[in-house]
């Protein structure tokens, strides 16, 4: 139930043109540090820029959609670890774009996550032998509206999440100006976040944490076949940051994350495929550096359909205030301490592979598989930390689409 | 009055605690401190735990003796004493049954009479060697596992401390394991639904209870199922063989322990449970293989 710290960062470079606000990413995948989560409307800012499925192969124009589009997502998502809960979220999800003029544009998505468990209604509650109950549920939706001009396109964005322990409210603003011969595009983004958090155990109450995010990047096209995106985002945020959920946990008040991502598309004309490559440098005021790398390989086939093997990975040092398992010696109350495997220092593969297929009317399909596992002696250069074990996840998000 | 609901994940399952309070305050003092008290004693008792009481005693096994405090003490003369009631079918150092029952594959198999055998050898409460300060496991390979109580004393834990804290009227579930404070607000009891032991989310029979306990033990909740028969995780100490009468025991009792360890005996008692559970002059609900509901507990049963 971390409402706090959690891998939404695994999750927007995951799930690129889908919902940056997917729950099961952002509060169980035990990955990755997050940008995510407690910085929704950063990562709003930061998928406005991603363009949904492949890059083209010029640089985007600033051009407004004359076509709407709606995106029907199933996501489900199961983790595991040896000797601990399996944890598993579905979650459906809605995206709609609808040009509202030859200049403006409205997109929205609606997320809503809920993990089953049936309600007893007559009676105050059930007993039984297995281990079912009220579970919880997540609703989450952001709606972002794009005015276009001869070369610069602004949008402006509102996002907002609630689950039953963590209310999460943003906004967000995006220009992006495209060059004089339209091969480079600049982008600028702002965003403000307000988190709520309230656990259910009642260990604390009413905690707050407020971020603000900036984005600035750039897309240049290298040829005909080749894009190149470099963006770099910075997080500042201040309020609560501890997990209430882990006794002892408490960490410092304030959060500055920078992020360097660059991202290259090289069509390959003897295959027609698409080459993609990324590479992630997040540097944390945690104390904490990871980078992540990833490489896919885009290939169209006949009869409308395509195909996109992927493989990532991922590598982070512990946070300055992670211990090893279990209570440190020498700890001094009143400094930050956390046990959370979440900020200790691991590396983490996650291959997937992507199917789509277009059908007629402007419809298509699409089925993503990904399995990731965490090991702390994929470190790179070694020297995970000790004590924590493997962890591993899979997701599927299975969707389809109508351009209209 | 202000009421007070939430639901929490602890010991690998659901967990729901309501209670009643003057004002919101009390409520939310009490709940945090049940909820973390929670915790407590699954990070003390959870074998899965590397710094837990029971994963010191297991790896100390064959080796030396483990200091215990005055808690841990209070649960094993329980489960002694559960262990002499019960003729030796509740033993404490029955977690080992588990590695040669492997509910979880794809094509599961009744394990062959060798190893059950290799494993029912290290099942054995009377040798444990333990005294108020101290446990040992003789043999390496020995293991005593509280999840079979854990869940249930954890619920007592909870009562005690909302009690304590003038709580007069609450119900706290941690996966299946019920433990009620007084009786519900407006003076009735609490309704209990009993779970359907074979069709997921329905009810098969409904209990009324205020200032006590129930706790289910089932063949539902891991297992497989080989030519129609059902093999599932309540095993025998002795054979090593799962439990086969009952799809479901439901007792209540004054505590949740009780109710929980009563109603794991009576699912291994298989057809001498109902005698059993007459002599303790105990309230049950139980569901037979073919499906029937017996027990004197039953207020109203859903067929």
């Amino acid at each position: 139930m971390a409402a706090t710290s959690s891998g939404a960062g695994a999750a927007d470079e995951q799930s690129k043109g889908w919902a940056k606000t997917s729950l099961a990413c952002s509060r169980s995948a035990a990955s990755e540090l997050d940008i995510g989560a407690a910085n929704s409307a950063g990562a709003l800012v930061a998928a406005a820029l991603a363009l949904p499925g492949v890059m083209p192969a010029t640089a985007a124009a600033e051009v407004a959609p004359d076509q709407a589009v709606v995106e029907f997502k199933y996501f489900d998502y199961r983790d595991w670890q040896p000797g601990a809960d399996r944890m598993r979220v579905i979650s459906p999800g809605l995206y709609l774009l609808k040009p509202l003029s030859g200049s403006l544009a409205i997109e929205g998505t609606l997320v809503y996550d809920s993990m089953s468990g049936a309600s007893p209604l007559f009676f105050n509650t059930l007993s039984g032998a297995s281990g079912e109950g009220v579970k919880d549920y997540r609703t989450a939706g952001d709606v972002r509206l794009t005015k276009y001009y001869d070369r610069v396109a602004v949008g402006l964005g509102a996002a907002m999440s609630t689950e039953q322990d963590f209310f999460s409210r943003a906004v967000s603003l995006d220009v992006r100006r495209a060059s004089d011969d339209r091969n480079r595009t600049y982008a600028f983004g702002v965003a403000r976040t307000w988190d709520r958090i309230d656990p259910t155990n009642f260990a604390v109450e009413n905690e707050k944490r407020r971020t603000v995010d900036f984005l600035l990047g750039v897309t240049q096209a290298l040829s005909t076949n080749s894009i190149v995106q470099s963006n770099v985002t910075y997080s500042t945020g201040r309020g609560y940051y501890d997990d209430p959920y882990k006794p002892g946990d408490t960490r410092p008040d304030s959060r500055r994350v920078f992020a360097w991502l660059t991202r290259v598309n090289q069509y390959l004309p003897a295959f027609d495929a698409t080459l993609k490559f990324s590479y992630r440098l997040l540097r944390d005021s945690f104390g904490s550096v990871a980078n992540a790398l990833e490489v896919a390989w885009h290939q169209p086939l006949p009869e409308g359909w395509s195909v996109m093997p992927s493989l990532r990975y991922y590598t982070q040092s512990a946070a300055d205030f992670y211990f090893d398992p279990p209570f440190p010696r020498g700890f001094v109350l009143g400094r930050s301490y956390t046990a959370d495997t979440r900020l200790a220092a691991f590396g983490a593969f996650t291959p997937g592979i992507a199917v789509a297929k277009t059908l007629p009317d402007g419809w298509s399909v699409n089925l993503k598989l990904e399995y990731y596992r965490q090991d702390p002696d994929w470190r790179l250069g070694g020297s995970g930390s000790p004590g924590i074990q493997t962890f591993s996840a899979r997701w599927i998000q299975a969707g389809f689409s109508k351009t209209f | 009055m202000v009421p007070l609901h939430t639901t929490f994940r602890a010991m690998a399952s659901e967990n729901e605690l309501q209670l009643w309070a003057e004002d919101a305050s009390q409520a939310r003092a009490a709940a945090a401190a049940a909820i973390a008290d929670v915790a407590r004693i699954e990070a003390k008792y959870s074998r899965y735990r590397d710094d837990s009481v029971t994963t010191r005693i297991n790896r100390a096994a064959g080796g030396s003796a483990v200091a215990i405090d005055t808690e841990t003490l209070a649960l094993l003369r329980y489960a002694d004493q559960c262990h002499t009631v019960s003729g030796g079918l509740f033993d404490l150092t029955s977690g080992v049954l588990r590695r040669v029952w492997d509910f979880s594959r794809a094509s599961p198999r009744v394990p062959d009479l060798l190893s059950l055998a290799a494993a029912t050898a290290l099942v054995d409460w009377r040798k444990v060697e333990w005294d108020e300060r101290a446990i040992r496991l003789p043999s390496a390979g020995m293991e005593i596992d509280f999840g079979g109580i854990g869940k249930e004393y954890a619920a007592d834990r909870i009562a005690s401390i909302c009690t304590e804290r003038g709580i007069e009227h609450g119900l706290a579930n941690l996966g299946g394991d019920v433990r009620a404070v007084g009786f519900r607000p407006d003076g009735t009891k609490w309704r209990i639904g009993i779970r359907h032991p074979r069709i997921g989310g329905e009810l098969i029979a409904s209990l009324e209870l205020a200032n006590a306990a129930v706790a289910t033990s089932g063949d539902y909740q891991r297992f497989f199922e080989i030519d129609g028969r059902r093999y599932c995780h309540v095993l025998h100490p002795r054979t090593g063989m799962p439990a086969m009468h009952w799809q479901s025991v439901s007792v209540v009792a004054p505590l949740c322990v009780v109710a929980g360890s009563c109603a794991t005996i009576a699912m291994l008692l298989e057809a001498e449970a109902e005698s059993f559970l007459a002599a303790q002059k105990i309230q049950y609900c139980a569901v037979a293989a073919n499906g029937s509901v017996c027990g004197n507990a039953v207020t109203a049963a859903h067929t």
